[in-house]
């Protein structure tokens, strides 16, 4: 291990070690940028994240030349590392090169020091089936540096070592495998329905009465738990299978309606619902609400998969899958709001407080979402 | 569409929320920390910026594109920095400056000889032999050239070629430096005991303190191969006094020290040099024998490296990366597998003791069966590999 350190050394090499041999505190792994982008149909979304070193060999971060980078410098060199990137990163669509734009820089702290983290955002015109990258930073500065990228599309993440040598790289993005999309889709419909309030609150409207039974003008426990399961399955079942028909059929574009429309009807639906709860028109078979909103609530589903778009070559798969998400979200909601519904059932807080009060909150959100939605 | 903006649900965020799951997911790979943020004032200093990396320096690039008497000492300066920092980026400055006078036609032959010196610092062993035969082919008798394939050679296990290159860079310097060339490689070749004895004769009066340095770390290495402990600190310490920037003997008196059981004085030998990933592989060792909290942070830097690396594609650290698996981590089998790979790629005696270690650790001690047909062939011997060699040869 020794000889390999040895050569005879000139004297100018010696000379030049004088000028600075002081360790310095961060790790010294090899020069990477980190380029993460995400597809979206068209739009291609990410960022490039370069060494702070690395900036400074690309434009000069440096402007006070102190020998340090300071956050006040990075933000004065913005202009500068935009142009860099323009012209030393290229994204090319279907239809030619994709301008880039970018964010406002920020810093991110890796194992190995500062970087520098640059957002940045490319319209490709048309969807992109094939992505094609020319990386080139740093390629006259440091040949050594590599661009490490994490291409997200369509549900597949796929890695790559990018340098200037291998030119202008391909990406096949429209093979996303079923079983990927089909995790991708569950995913959304679960997240759909939990951050989906509305949704929600609608069902809930419709389960808080069925442990209770209506006798008097009044609401009374149920005696035993199977009249309370028959009406929570009822209702849940009713909403599922008017939901999930809608959803199909808005998914395959056999029936559009506008949003605005769909919107301002979920929220007209949740102050029914909610009103039903504290004066009581339909006492039993609340299934026939459940039912007949619920068909509205499924091109509300429709919807968000307009926006995500359905894959091609596992359309069905998709659509199934984010189908069972929202019921997997949605039964959750109930396994663990129910069973304490029940509990509560012969209390006076759940019938003459909770069931009026919070109905009647219930049904004060959705008025103001219904003007919201019905004005915009 | 747009009542679904007023949604608490946004798809785009959802969207966000999944790649920012990604990334998080991704981040035991690249050692991706925290999230990007915006510090809180102008002067906070992001990076201190180390000599030769300036924007202004560029200047100076441009002139060594022009004139090879420029790009010589610059490519030069940039090897050596790598060497005393540890700093790979200077490899690929280097390779920035020497590019031009290696891709015209015929490449020059001084570009040639130090674009290998870069291949070797990247462990590109076979690749540098190719381009050393191009700059011999010009310059038969080039004592540079002649020097760095002789060092090739031998970190390849390939000792008899090594030696030949020796007696050719003989005539063309100090007759006592070409004997330090061949003594070591005897050292190495089944003659240890004459050979560290011829050593030991060697005045170094007059020679270069790179020269001298040569000279103890060879009496130091081969002192250990011999069992003599105390003999080889002696060697160490008094390379070190000379050479205080010498990572590599640095390297080698820690693990010294460690043998002994040190690890407080180990970590001692190495505060400060955290940034050089060798070093700081000794430190995690310590750190894990002292069951000290810092281990933690040098673990993760060790992992983010290593996998860094392996994402580029380059085997730079595959030693330690093993080491690392073996001794810190804990993990012999993994340990083993990447034992085996190094060994495909260097032969030198640590590589070889890594692997009998590493089998043994594994319950595999046939899995070290190359490293003793290595042995057998070459004559190299090690006091320190009785044990997992005792092993090795039962389990045949």
């Amino acid at each position: 291990m020794s000889i390999r350190r040895h050569l005879g050394l000139p004297a100018l090499w010696a000379l030049l070690m004088l000028l600075g041999a002081v360790p310095a505190a961060e790790a010294h792994i090899a020069s990477n940028g980190f380029l993460s982008l995400a597809v979206d149909r068209a739009a291609v979304a990410g960022a490039l994240e370069l060494a702070i070193r690395d900036g400074e060999l690309a434009v000069g971060l440096d402007r006070d030349r102190d020998g340090k980078v300071s956050w006040g410098e990075l933000r004065a060199s913005q202009a500068a590392l935009q142009d860099y990137v323009r012209g030393h990163l290229k994204l090319y669509g279907s239809q030619g090169e994709c301008p880039l734009s970018f964010g406002p820089v920020q810093v991110n702290a890796r194992v190995d020091g500062n970087y520098l983290w640059l957002p940045l955002t490319a319209e490709c015109g048309g969807a992109l089936k094939r992505l094609s990258i020319d990386y080139r930073v740093l390629n006259e500065e440091d040949p050594s540096h590599r661009g490490l990228l994490t291409l997200r599309a369509y549900g597949e993440v796929q890695t790559a070592v990018l340098d200037a040598a291998s030119g202008k790289r391909p990406f096949e993005l429209d093979h996303p495998s079923p079983w990927s999309a089909f995790i991708e889709y569950l995913h959304a419909g679960i997240w759909h329905i939990w951050s989906g309030i509305d949704h929600l609150l609608f069902l809930l409207s419709l389960l808080l009465p069925a442990v209770l039974v209506r006798r008097n003008d009044r609401w009374e426990a149920v005696p035993m738990a199977a009249p309370a399961f028959r009406n929570i399955v009822k209702v849940v079942t009713a909403f599922t299978l008017a939901h999930s028909m809608t959803l199909s059929l808005a998914a395959f574009e056999i029936i559009r309606l506008p949003a605005r429309l769909t919107e301002s009807v979920i929220a007209a639906s949740i102050i029914v619902a909610a009103l039903n709860n504290i004066f009581p028109r339909v006492t039993e078979g609340r299934w026939r609400i459940a039912f007949a909103f619920g068909l509205l609530h499924g091109f509300g589903f429709a919807s968000v998969l307009s926006d995500m778009g359905l894959p091609q070559g596992a359309r069905l798969v998709s659509l199934v899958a984010f189908n069972l998400g929202v019921e997997v979200g949605q039964l959750a909601v109930v396994l663990a709001v129910m069973p304490i519904a029940y509990l509560l059932r012969a209390t006076a807080l759940y019938r003459r407080a909770l069931m009026p009060w919070g109905s009647s909150a219930i049904a004060a959100l959705a008025l103001v979402w219904l003007v919201q939605r019905a004005s915009a | 569409m747009s009542g679904r903006s007023r949604r608490p649900y946004s798809p785009r965020g959802r969207r966000c929320a999944l790649i920012a799951l990604a990334l998080l997911g991704s981040a035991g790979l690249a050692g991706v920390q925290a999230s990007p943020y915006a510090p809180s004032s102008d002067s906070v200093v992001l990076a201190e910026l180390p000599a030769g990396t300036r924007y202004s320096d560029l200047a100076a690039r441009r002139l060594a594109r022009e004139r090879l008497d420029v790009a010589v000492p610059l490519a030069q300066f940039y090897i050596q920095q790598s060497r005393v920092s540890g700093d790979l980026r200077y490899l690929g400055y280097a390779d920035a400056v020497l590019a031009p006078w290696l891709n015209q036609r015929p490449a020059a032959p001084e570009a040639l000889v130090l674009h290998a010196t870069v291949q070797q610092s990247r462990h590109e062993f076979t690749d540098a032999l190719a381009t050393l035969d191009r700059a011999l082919a010009a310059r038969p008798d080039d004592a540079q050239a002649l020097l760095t394939r002789a060092t090739v050679l031998r970190v390849l296990g390939r000792y008899p070629e090594a030696s030949s290159a020796c007696l050719q860079f003989a005539p063309r310097v100090d007759p006592q430096i070409a004997q330090l060339c061949i003594q070591s490689l005897r050292g190495l070749n089944g003659q240890l005991e004459s050979a560290y004895a011829a050593l030991r004769q060697v005045s170094p009066q007059g020679w270069l303190n790179a020269e001298k340095s040569w000279l103890y770390s060879e009496l130091g290495e081969m002192a250990l191969r011999l069992g003599l402990e105390t003999d080889a600190q002696r060697w160490f310490l008094q390379d070190l006094k000379l050479a205080p920037t010498d990572l590599y003997v640095r390297a080698a008196y820690a693990d010294l020290l460690l043998r002994q059981g040190r690890a407080e004085d180990t970590l001692a030998v190495l505060n400060g040099y955290e940034s050089f990933e060798p070093l700081l592989l000794r430190i995690a060792i310590a750190q894990r024998q002292l069951r000290d909290p810092r281990l933690a942070p040098s673990s993760a830097r060790l992992r983010a490296a290593f996998s860094a690396e392996a994402q580029r594609g380059e085997a730079v650290h595959r030693r330690e990366q093993a080491r690392f698996l073996l001794e810190v981590e804990q993990q012999p089998q993994r340990a083993l597998q990447v034992a085996l790979e190094n060994w495909t790629l260097q032969r030198e005696p640590d590589d070889a003791l890594l692997l009998l270690a590493a089998a043994q650790a594994a319950g595999h001690p046939a899995a070290a069966a190359p490293v003793l047909e290595f042995m057998r062939s070459t004559g190299l011997r090690d006091a320190r590999a009785n044990l997992a060699y005792s092993a090795a040869v039962a389990a045949r």
